[in-house]
C-alpha cells in the first residue's frame, strides 16, 4: 500500500488500487492511412477521442460524405433484414467479428446492397402486382359465386323470406316493405313480393336479355303470376363489387341516407382471408350487390363506392355468362398461382443467399461508419496532407498503441509514419479502472455512486471483501448462505452457457450481472452462520457445549413437585460454565438455542458491540485510506490539517469505546475477581458502556472502583477520569482545527503567491485573519470585500499569456510544412475548486474563492464530526437486520415446519413432505430474496455512505474509448429493443 | 379539489406529453438546420435531434413531401397513442382537438371537388388527424343540405354544421363560409367545454382558445375587404368567445380598411402590440407571423403550469408550428431561397 502514496511514477503501479495513469496524447497521422490507423485502434479499444471541432455542425465536417454513404447502406441492410424476417428465413448469426474492409472495398458492398436491393424491389413489385391480380381475380370468383346464391335463392325460393336477422335489417335499411323477388329464370317471370294485401312493393321481371327490370310498383294480389302484367317496366340495374368488412356498415347507411331508401343491398361475406398486396395484411371483405333503378342513382352508387374504396367488378346478367366466366376466372387463378409461386421461390432464393451475409455485413458497415464519424473528430491541418488527433489514453498501454498505429499504417501502405506524442494538460483526466469479470461487480456498485477523481483511491477492491462480509453480517444464516451460493456458482459455472443465450429480462441480468456479487456473499453467510451458529433457525453441536447440566434428574424428581418442573431453570454460570474445556471453540455455543428467555439479550448484546467494532473498524480504515489520498496528491496542507485531526477526533471517542468493548469482554467474567486492582464482586457490577460513553461527554464525578449500589457506573480502571477528560478535550479541540485551519492557511498561501504587489493590504490581512478565526458570520461581509478585490488584483493578470487560467493552450505543429499554430480553446469550467482532494489546490488554477472555501470546509467538517455519531448509530443496522433475519427464520420453522414433526406414520411422512415444499419456498422467497435484496441494500448503504464519505471523492468521469465491440453491442441493443 | 386527483387518470399522459414537449427543437437547432446546403444535410442533423431516424429508412433522395409526411406520422403516432390512454374526460378533450383537421378536411374535400380534381389526390392532402369514415364520400354532396344529410350528420361536427343548411349552392364563396361558420361554432363549443372542465385547465384553455377566436375575428374581417361579404354576413362568422366580443367585434363588424381594425384593437393590450411593429415594408413581419408568435408564446406558457388538459392542445399546437417550420425551412433549401430562411416562427 505504501507505494502508492509515495511516488506517483506510474510505470511501476498498475493494479486496481488507483485508476490508471492516463495522458493526452496528440497523433499525427497521414490522411491515407487515418482509417487503417483509426481502424486498429478501434479493434484495440484503448483511445478515447476528444472533438477538436467542437463548433462544427455535424453536417459540415470532412466525411460527412462516408457517412451517409454509411447511412444508406445500412438502411438497404436493414430493408434487406426486414424481408428476410417477413419470409422468416433464419438469420444466421455467428457472432464472429470480420475485419475492418479497407475503403475501396466500401465500394464493392455498396454495389452488392444495391445489385441486391433492386432485385428484391423487382421481385417485390413484380409479387405486388401478381398478387393485385391474385385478389382481383378472387374476390371476383368470389363474387360471382355469391351472386350466383342471390339470385338462385331468389330463383328457387320463389319469395324469399328474410332468412337471418342480418338479411331483415338489410331489408329494413333498403326499405324494400316486406320482401324482394329475383327472377333468375330464362321466361321472363313476375315474381310478386307480399305477405300482406295492398302494399307497394317493387316486383323484378327479367327478360330473355336478362336484362333484370322491374316492375313499377303494383297493387299486389296474391295471384299475380301472369307475365303480361301491364305494368310499366323500369330498367333496374345492379353493381356488384367488393369491400372491407368493417366499412359495411357505414357504408350501408350512407347508402341509405343519400339514396333515400331506393336501392336495395344484399351482401354475404369472403369466408376466405385475403391478403393485402401491399402490406401483406389478411383483410376480411364482403361482397355486395346493390340494386337501383336511374342513372343519377347510379353515379351516387359508384361516387359512394369509391368513396368507400369498394372495388366494383362487372358481373354478367345471366347465369350463363356467369358460369363461363366463373371457369375463366378459375383458369385465370389457376395460372396466376404458378407464376405467383415461382416469383416467391425466386425471392425465397435471394433472401437465403443475402441472410447468410447480412449480418456480417451489418458489422461491417458499422465499423465503417464509426470510423468515419471519428475521423470526423479530427483536425485536418492547412497542407490536407495530415490529420491531427487528440486523445486520452492510459501511459501504461501506450506501446500497444504505439504497435497499433504502426500496423494501420503499414497496411493501408503509407511511407510516412504516424506520430503519437504526449501533451502535457492541466485539464482533468478520464478515470479508467480496469476490471475482469470478477471485479466488473463490484466496480460497478462503486461507480454507481460517483465515478472516483482521476488517480484516486477506488475503493473496489477493498469492497470486493468488506461489501460480502457485511452483508453477511446481516444475512447470517449457514442455510441460506448455501442456497445464495449454490444460485452464485449455477450462474458461474453455467456464465457460458447464459452469455450465449442472450436473455433479455432485466431482472434476469441483474442477477447474472452480480453472479460473482452473489457468490462471495453466500460464502460469506455461509461464514457468519457458523459464527451466530445459526442453521434455519436451529444450530448445530460440532465440538460440544461448554455447558453442562448442573441439575441431575433425580434433583427434578427429587425435590420439586409436578408444576413446578414447568417452571425454566437457570444455569447459574459459576456452576454450569465448564470454564477447563474453554469457551465453545468457534462461534457462538448451541446451548444459547436452547435458552429460550434470555437467548435474545445475550445475542444482542453480542451483535450490537460487534457491529460497532466493525462499523469505527471500517471508517477509521476509510480514514487511513484518505491518508493515503493526500500522500498520494503531496498534500500536506490535508494530512496536517484534515487527516489529523480527523484521526484525532475518531480515535479519542469511537476507538476508545472499542477498546473498552473489548476489555470488557477480556476482563469481565461471571465470577468475582480483580479487575485492574479493584474488587470485582460479579456480573452485576460490569461497567455500563453506554452510559459511561454518555458520563464521559458530561465529565460527571464518579465513584472508583466496584461499589456501592450503583457500581456498574463506577470508574472501572486507575485513571479512567483523567483520561476521557483529555480524550473528550482533544477530540473538542479537533473540531475547530478542522473547520478553520485549512481554509485559512490557503487563504494566507493565496495572498503569499500574488499579494506581493498588494504589500500595503498588510494591515487588512491581518484584520481578516482575527474575523476569519474568530467569528465565523462575519465572513459573509468578507466575501463582498474579498470579492472586490480580487477583482482589483486579477486583472492585471489576464493580459499575460500562458498564465491565464480559462484557457488551455497547445501547440500544433505541421509536419511537412514551417507553420505552427496556436491554438486556444476554452477551458472547460474548473470542475472543482482548490478544496477538493484532487485538485492539487493552490497551485495557481484561478483566484481563490474564500467564500465557497469556507462553506465547503464547513460542511465537510459538520459532516465528519456529527457523521462519526451518525454512522456508529447506522451501522447498528448491521445488528438490527440480523436480529430480524434471524427472528423470521425462527418464525418459519416455528410456525410452519415444525408442526410437521407432531405426526407419526405414513400421515406424518405425508405431512413433513408437503410443509417441506412450503417451507422451503417461502425461506428462499422471503427470507433469501427479499432479505437478501434489503440486506444487500443496507450494505450498499453502509459503503456509499459510511465508509466511502471518509475519502472518496467521486468527481471523476469515466474514460469512455472509441471501440468497436463497445458501439456493435450498443448498437445491438437499440436493435433488439425497437 | 380536482388537481388532487389528476395524477390517477392523467399523470401517466401528462409526463409522456411533457416528455414529448421537451423534445422540440431548441433554437440551436434551428440554428443548425437553417445551415443546411441540401436537405440530406436537414436529415442528417435532425437525426441528433428527438426525431431520431425517422428519415432513416427512406430509399432515394428525400424530398419536403416525404418530410412532411413522415412529420405529420411521427405526430399522429404520438396522438394516437395519447387518444389510445387517455380516460374521460381527457378523451373528448382530445376528441375536440381533432374536430379543428376535420373541418380543414371537409374544407379541403369540398373546394377540391368544386375544382374537379379526383378525390384520391384529394384524400392524400387530407390530415391524417382529422380523418373519419365517412370523409372520402363527401364529394357525392352538392348542397350544404345534403352535405349535412349524408355525410356529416353522424361526425361530431354535426351540430356545428346546423346554422350553414340554408345556404344554397357550394361554390367557393360559400366554402369559406361554411369553414368559417364551422369553425365559430367549433370554437366556442370548445371554449364552454373547457369552461365547463374548470380549474386550470379552463384558466389555460379559455386563454388560448380566446386569442383563437379573436384572430379568426381580425384575419376575417382583414381578408373580407374587397369582397362581395357583406358586413352583416361577416358579423355571423366571428366566434363570440374571445376577449374582443362584444364591444371589440362590434367595432370589427363597422370596419372598413385595415387601419380601422387597427384602431379597434388599440383598446387591447396583447393585440396592440401584435398589430406594432408589422407593416408592409420588406423586413417587416406579417400580421399573421405576429399571431403565431404570440399563439406559440400562449402555449409556451400552458406548460408552467401542472395538472392540466392545456398541455396537451398546446403541445399539438407547437408541434404543428414546428413541422411548419421544419417545412418552411427544407422548402427554403430545396428552392435555394435562402434569404427567407429565417422566416421561422422560433419555439422558445
Amino acid at each position: 500500500m505504501d507505494q502508492y502514496g509515495t511516488a506517483p511514477s506510474p510505470a511501476e503501479h498498475p493494479g486496481i488500487f488507483r485508476s490508471e495513469e492516463m495522458c493526452l496524447a496528440q497523433l499525427y497521422i497521414q490522411s491515407e492511412a487515418a482509417y487503417g490507423c483509426v481502424a486498429e485502434l478501434g479493434e484495440l479499444g484503448l483511445v478515447q477521442f476528444r472533438d477538436l471541432n467542437p463548433d462544427i455542425s455535424a453536417f459540415q465536417r470532412k466525411y460527412v460524405k462516408e457517412v451517409r454513404r454509411c447511412d444508406e447502406m445500412e438502411r438497404k441492410l436493414r430493408f434487406l433484414e426486414r424481408e428476410i424476417k417477413k419470409d422468416q428465413v433464419p438469420m444466421l448469426d455467428t457472432g464472429e467479428n470480420p475485419d475492418v474492409p479497407q475503403p475501396r472495398e466500401m465500394i464493392d458492398l455498396e454495389a452488392t446492397f444495391e445489385k441486391l436491393e433492386n432485385e428484391l424491389r423487382e421481385v417485390n413489385q413484380n409479387e405486388e402486382t401478381l398478387k393485385k391480380n391474385f385478389n382481383e381475380l378472387t374476390e371476383l370468383k368470389h363474387i360471382l359465386r355469391k351472386t350466383q346464391t342471390f339470385f338462385e335463392e331468389a330463383g328457387t325460393e320463389g319469395m324469399a323470406p328474410p332468412e337471418t336477422a342480418h338479411d331483415a335489417e338489410t331489408l329494413e335499411l333498403t326499405s324494400v316493405p316486406t320482401g324482394s323477388m329475383f327472377a333468375n329464370f330464362g321466361l321472363p317471370i313476375v315474381f310478386c313480393c307480399a305477405s300482406t294485401p295492398n302494399v307497394n312493393c317493387f316486383c323484378f321481371l327479367q327478360h330473355e336479355e336478362l336484362q333484370v327490370e322491374a316492375l313499377l310498383p303494383l297493387e299486389v294480389t296474391r295471384d299475380l303470376h301472369a307475365p303480361d302484367t301491364p305494368a310499366l317496366i323500369m330498367q333496374l340495374r345492379f353493381v356488384a363489387g367488393v369491400i372491407q368488412r368493417e366499412r359495411l356498415p357505414a357504408f350501408e347507411r350512407l347508402l341509405w341516407r343519400v339514396c333515400r331508401g331506393n336501392v336495395f343491398l344484399r351482401q354475404s361475406d369472403i369466408d376466405d382471408v385475403i391478403q393485402d398486396a401491399v402490406t401483406g395484411e389478411s383483410v376480411n371483405k364482403t361482397v355486395f350487390i346493390i340494386f337501383f333503378q336511374g342513372d343519377q342513382l347510379k353515379t351516387k352508387v359508384k361516387k359512394i363506392c369509391e368513396g368507400f374504396r369498394a372495388t366494383l367488378y362487372p358481373c354478367p346478367d345471366t347465369p350463363q355468362e356467369r358460369r363461363e366466366m366463373s371457369i375463366g376466372v378459375m383458369t385465370r387463378i389457376e395460372d396466376l398461382k404458378t407464376v405467383l409461386g415461382q416469383t416467391q421461390d425466386h425471392r425465397h432464393r435471394v433472401l437465403v443467399a443475402a441472410s447468410k451475409n447480412v449480418r456480417m455485413w451489418l458489422t461491417k458497415v458499422r465499423k465503417i461508419k464509426s470510423i468515419y464519424h471519428t475521423l470526423n473528430l479530427f483536425n485536418i491541418d492547412v497542407t490536407q496532407k495530415c490529420l491531427i488527433a487528440e486523445c486520452w489514453c492510459p501511459v501504461n498501454e501506450l506501446e500497444r498503441i504505439k504497435m497499433s498505429l504502426k500496423r494501420g499504417t503499414e497496411d493501408s501502405g503509407s511511407q510516412v509514419p504516424s506520430i503519437l506524442h504526449r501533451m502535457e494538460t492541466s485539464e482533468n483526466p478520464p478515470t479508467y479502472h480496469k476490471t475482469n469479470k470478477f471485479t466488473r461487480g463490484f466496480q460497478e456498485i462503486v461507480d454507481a455512486y460517483g465515478m472516483a477523481t482521476y488517480r484516486e483511491i477506488n475503493p473496489a477492491p477493498y469492497t470486493m471483501i468488506t461489501f460480502p462480509f457485511l452483508f453477511a453480517v446481516m444475512f447470517g444464516d449457514m442455510g441460506h448462505g448455501t442456497v445464495m451460493l449454490l444460485a452464485g456458482l449455477f450462474f458461474i459455472l453455467k456464465e457460458k452457457q447464459l452469455e450465449a443465450a442472450r436473455i433479455r429480462d432485466e431482472i434476469f441480468n441483474t442477477f447474472f450481472n452480480g453472479r460473482y456479487v452473489i457468490f462471495l456473499m453466500g460464502a460469506f453467510s455461509i461464514y457468519t452462520g457458523f459464527i451466530y451458529n445459526d442453521i434455519f433457525s436451529k444450530s448445530i453441536n460440532l465440538f460440544g457445549s461448554s455447558w453442562r447440566n448442573t441439575y441431575g434428574a433425580d434433583f427434578f424428581q427429587e425435590h420439586l413437585t409436578y408444576e413446578e418442573q414447568e417452571k425454566p431453570f437457570m444455569l447459574v454460570p459459576e456452576k454450569g460454565f465448564d470454564s477447563p474445556g474453554g469457551p465453545y471453540p468457534f462461534g457462538l455455543d448451541p446451548v444459547w438455542n436452547l435458552a429460550e428467555s434470555n437467548k435474545l439479550s445475550f445475542l444482542n448484546s453480542m451483535k450490537m458491540k460487534a457491529s460497532v467494532i466493525l462499523g469505527i473498524t471500517q471508517m477509521a480504515f476509510g480514514l487511513m485510506l484518505s491518508l493515503y489520498n493526500h500522500r498520494y496528491f503531496k498534500s500536506d496542507l490535508d494530512i496536517k490539517w484534515m487527516f489529523i485531526p480527523q484521526a484525532l477526533f475518531l480515535g479519542c471517542i469511537f476507538v476508545y469505546l472499542c477498546l473498552q468493548i473489548i476489555a470488557k469482554w477480556l476482563f469481565f467474567t461471571a465470577e468475582a475477581n480483580t479487575v485492574f486492582g479493584y474488587d470485582y464482586p460479579g456480573s452485576n457490577c460490569a461497567p455500563s458502556l453506554l452510559i459511561g460513553l454518555i458520563n464521559m461527554f458530561m465529565q460527571k464525578s464518579r465513584d472508583k472502583g466496584f461499589e456501592g449500589p450503583t457500581c456498574y457506573l463506577n470508574f472501572w480502571y486507575p485513571g479512567q477520569s483523567f483520561f476521557e477528560f483529555i480524550f473528550l478535550a482533544v477530540a473538542i479541540c479537533c473540531v475547530p482545527v478542522m473547520l478553520f485551519a485549512k481554509p485559512y492557511l490557503m487563504w494566507k498561501e493565496d495572498q503569499l503567491r500574488r499579494g506581493r504587489g498588494h504589500a500595503h493590504l498588510a494591515p487588512v490581512e491581518l484584520i481578516l485573519l482575527v474575523v476569519a478565526l474568530v467569528q465565523v458570520p462575519l465572513m459573509l461581509f468578507a466575501k463582498p470585500y474579498l470579492l472586490w478585490r480580487r477583482q482589483k488584483g486579477y486583472q492585471p493578470q489576464i493580459d499575460q499569456p500562458g498564465t491565464s487560467g480559462g484557457f488551455q493552450q497547445s501547440v500544433r505543429a505541421d509536419m511537412n510544412g514551417e507553420d505552427v499554430e496556436v491554438v486556444q480553446h476554452a477551458d472547460e469550467p474548473p470542475k472543482e475548486n482548490g478544496a477538493s482532494h484532487g485538485g492539487g489546490h493552490g497551485h495557481g488554477d484561478g483566484p481563490l474563492d474564500m467564500g465557497d472555501v469556507m462553506v465547503y470546509q464547513a460542511i465537510h467538517t459538520i459532516e465528519f464530526v456529527l457523521g462519526c455519531v451518525s454512522h456508529t448509530a447506522s451501522y447498528l443496522r448491521l445488528w438490527a437486520l440480523s436480529l430480524a433475519h434471524a427472528q423470521l427464520s425462527d418464525v418459519l420453522w416455528t410456525m410452519v415446519f415444525r408442526h410437521a414433526f407432531g405426526f407419526d406414520g405414513y400421515l406424518g411422512a405425508f405431512i413433513t413432505y408437503a410443509l417441506f415444499f412450503v417451507f422451503f419456498f417461502l425461506s428462499v422467497g422471503i427470507l433469501v430474496l427479499m432479505e437478501g435484496l434489503s440486506a444487500f441494500l443496507h450494505a450498499l448503504r453502509l459503503h456509499w455512505v459510511e465508509f466511502q464519505s471518509k475519502f472518496y471523492g467521486g468527481h471523476g468521469y469515466p474514460f469512455a474509448p472509441f471501440s468497436f465491440e463497445k458501439i456493435l453491442q450498443e448498437e445491438r441493443e437499440a436493435e433488439e429493443q425497437a | 379539489m380536482g388537481e388532487f386527483f389528476f395524477n390517477i387518470d392523467h399523470g401517466y399522459l401528462e409526463a409522456l406529453i411533457r416528455g414529448f414537449k421537451g423534445g422540440i427543437l431548441t433554437q440551436s437547432d434551428y440554428a443548425n438546420l437553417v445551415q443546411c446546403e441540401t436537405l440530406e444535410d436537414l436529415k442528417l442533423h435532425i437525426q441528433s435531434t428527438d426525431y431520431g431516424n425517422f428519415l432513416a429508412n427512406e430509399p432515394g433522395a428525400i424530398t419536403v413531401g416525404v418530410i412532411d409526411e413522415r412529420l405529420k406520422e411521427k405526430l399522429v403516432t404520438e396522438f394516437t397513442h395519447l387518444r389510445n390512454n387517455a380516460l374521460e374526460p381527457l378523451a373528448t378533450f382530445l376528441d375536440y382537438i381533432t374536430y379543428a383537421y376535420m373541418i380543414d378536411n371537409i374544407v379541403l374535400l369540398i373546394t377540391g371537388t368544386l375544382h374537379q380534381r379526383p378525390i384520391a389526390e384529394l384524400i392524400s392532402k387530407c390530415h391524417p388527424l382529422g380523418s373519419f369514415e365517412q370523409m372520402e364520400a363527401i364529394h357525392i354532396a352538392s348542397t350544404p343540405a345534403e352535405l349535412y344529410n349524408a355525410v356529416l350528420v353522424d361526425t361530431p361536427l354535426a351540430n356545428y354544421f346546423v346554422d350553414c343548411i340554408n345556404e344554397q349552392d357550394l361554390d367557393e364563396m360559400n366554402v369559406e363560409i361554411i369553414r368559417n361558420t364551422l369553425y365559430k361554432a367549433y370554437i366556442e363549443d370548445f371554449y364552454k367545454f373547457c369552461e365547463n372542465l374548470g380549474g386550470k385547465t379552463a384558466e389555460v384553455m379559455c386563454e388560448i382558445l380566446a386569442f383563437e377566436a379573436d384572430r379568426r375575428a381580425i384575419i376575417i374581417t382583414i381578408n373580407s375587404f374587397d369582397t362581395e361579404l357583406s358586413k352583416d354576413d361577416r358579423e355571423k362568422l366571428y366566434p363570440r368567445c374571445g376577449k374582443l366580443y362584444p364591444e371589440g367585434l362590434v367595432g370589427l363588424a363597422r370596419a372598413d380598411d385595415y387601419e380601422q381594425v387597427k384602431q379597434v384593437c388599440e383598446w387591447y393590450g396583447d393585440y396592440k402590440a401584435l398589430f406594432e411593429g408589422t407593416g408592409p415594408n420588406p423586413g417587416d413581419k406579417t400580421l399573421e407571423d405576429k399571431f403565431f408568435e404570440h399563439e406559440v408564446k400562449l402555449n409556451v406558457h400552458s406548460y408552467l403550469h401542472q395538472f392540466h388538459f392545456g398541455v396537451f392542445y398546446a403541445f399539438i399546437k407547437l408541434k404543428e408550428q414546428e413541422m411548419r417550420n421544419v417545412i418552411w425551412i427544407a422548402e427554403c433549401i430545396s428552392q435555394r431561397h435562402r434569404s427567407k430562411i429565417d422566416n421561422y416562427i422560433p419555439i422558445l
